[in-house]
C-alpha cells in the first residue's frame, strides 16, 4: 500500500499550507497522476479520506487527473505515445517501452508523475470582508 | 462578504468566495532527492549499489547469499535487508561474515531512500565496493521509490506461475536486469522460461534477462558478470 505513503506526503504538505494560512480552508485538491506511475486511484482516495478525518482537511475533495504516458526513442528519435501490449492481460492494454517505430527501448518522458497541481480553498475568517 | 453569523464558510461557499492557487509540488520528489544524495555518497566512496526487487519467495535472499559467497574474497561487499517484521533474511546473510544492515519497515511495503540513507551512515563505507539492497518482498510498491542504487534487479521465479511479468509491468520498466529464478523447477511447474523472457522483452526490448537456478548454479556466472558491469 504505497498509496498510504503518498497520501501521507500529500496530507503533510496540505496541513503545512493550512497552518501557514489559518484563514483558508482547503476544499479541493487537484492531483496529476501519471499513467506509468504505480498509483491506484481508488486506494489513494481511500487513504486520503482515512488520514484527513478530524483534521483541517476533513471533507475536502480529491480530484485526480490522469496524465498520458509519452516516450522518446534514443535510437530513431521517435517521440509520442508508447506502444501498448494488447493481449497481455484480459483487462486493459499494458504500456511498454518498446519503440512503436523501430522496436528498440524507449525512455518515458511523461506519465510517471504524482504531483499536486492546484488547491481550491475558501476564506474562513468570520471577520474577513 | 459581511457574513456576521457564520464562523466558517461551508463547503457550499458561493463561487465568488472560492479561490484557486497553482501549486506544482511532486509527491515523489522528497524521496527522489534523498535517492540522489544516497547516490552521491556512494559515488564518492566508489561503491555500486544494486537494488533487488521481487515477490516474497522469489529467491532474492538466496541469490544475494550466493553472490556474496562468490565475491566477498575479491571485493568489499555489504548487504542491506529490507524486511517488514523479521530479521530472518539478514541473519541468513550475516553467516557470510559481511556487513549486514537490517532495515525493518514495520509493515511498510517498500524501502525508501531515507531508510537506506540512514543505513549508509551506520556502516564503514571505506572498504566497500558493492552493496546489495534487498527490497521488501513486493512486486508493486518499490517501483515508485528509487533508493540511489546504480541498477535495479527484478527477480521472478517460475514458481510464481506464468503471468508474473505481465501482471506487474511497471516493475520491469524501471529495471536494468531481470532474473528468472528457480529454472530447475520450470518443468515441474509447467512454466516456460522462454515465455517469461519474451514477456520481459515485450515490455523493454533491450533489457538483460538471465535465467538462473541457485540450486544447480545455472546462470550465476552470467548474473555475476552483469552485476559487475553495471
Amino acid at each position: 500500500m504505497h498509496e498510504l505513503s503518498i497520501a501521507s506526503g500529500l496530507v503533510e504538505k496540505l496541513l503545512d499550507f493550512s497552518e501557514k494560512n489559518p484563514d483558508k480552508k482547503i476544499i479541493e485538491v487537484r492531483l496529476a497522476v501519471g499513467e506509468l506511475s504505480h498509483i491506484e486511484e481508488e486506494q489513494l482516495r481511500f487513504c486520503y479520506e482515512a488520514i484527513t478525518t478530524e483534521t483541517a482537511l476533513e471533507g475536502s475533495k480529491l480530484e485526480i487527473e490522469k496524465i498520458d504516458a509519452m516516450v522518446k526513442c534514443p535510437h530513431c528519435l521517435y517521440r509520442g505515445r508508447p506502444k501498448y501490449w494488447d493481449g497481455a492481460l484480459s483487462g486493459i492494454p499494458v504500456a511498454t517501452l518498446e519503440c512503436p517505430s523501430c522496436g528498440k527501448t524507449t525512455e518515458a518522458t511523461d506519465g510517471q508523475e504524482c504531483a499536486i497541481k492546484s488547491l481550491r480553498f475558501t476564506e474562513t475568517s468570520p471577520i474577513a470582508s | 462578504m459581511a457574513n456576521e453569523g457564520a464562523v466558517h464558510v461551508t463547503l457550499e461557499a458561493s463561487p465568488d468566495e472560492i479561490y484557486d492557487i497553482e501549486l506544482e509540488h511532486s509527491l515523489l520528489e522528497a524521496n527522489a532527492k534523498l535517492a540522489v544524495e544516497n547516490r552521491a555518497l556512494l559515488d564518492r566512496h566508489g561503491i555500486t549499489a544494486i537494488d533487488f526487487m521481487g515477490a516474497i519467495g522469489s529467491g532474492k535472499t538466496t541469490l544475494i547469499t550466493k553472490l556474496v559467497e562468490r565475491l566477498k574474497s575479491r571485493l568489499g561487499v555489504a548487504v542491506f535487508n529490507g524486511d517488514a517484521t523479521t530479521s530472518d533474511d539478514a541473519d541468513a546473510i550475516a553467516k557470510q561474515n559481511v556487513p549486514v544492515v537490517q532495515i525493518a519497515t514495520i509493515n511498510g511495503c517498500h524501502l525508501d531512500a531515507n531508510l537506506v540513507g540512514k543505513g549508509l551512515r551506520k556502516i564503514e563505507l571505506g572498504n566497500l565496493k558493492l552493496i546489495f539492497i534487498e527490497n521488501i518482498g513486493n512486486l508493486i510498491c518499490p517501483a515508485e521509490f528509487p533508493l540511489g542504487s546504480k541498477a535495479r534487479v527484478v527477480v521472478v521465479s517460475v514458481t510464481e506461475g506464468p503471468w508474473m511479468v505481465r501482471k506487474h509491468p511497471h516493475m520491469f520498466l524501471g529495471a536494468e536486469i531481470v532474473v528468472i529464478n528457480k529454472i530447475d523447477l520450470a518443468q515441474a511447474m509447467e512454466v516456460s522460461v522462454e515465455d517469461l523472457v519474451d514477456d520481459v522483452h515485450k515490455l523493454k526490448p533491450d533489457i538483460k534477462v538471465i535465467p538462473t537456478s541457485t540450486k544447480t548454479g545455472a546462470g550465476l556466472d552470467e548474473f555475476e558478470k552483469a552485476l559487475l558491469a553495471v
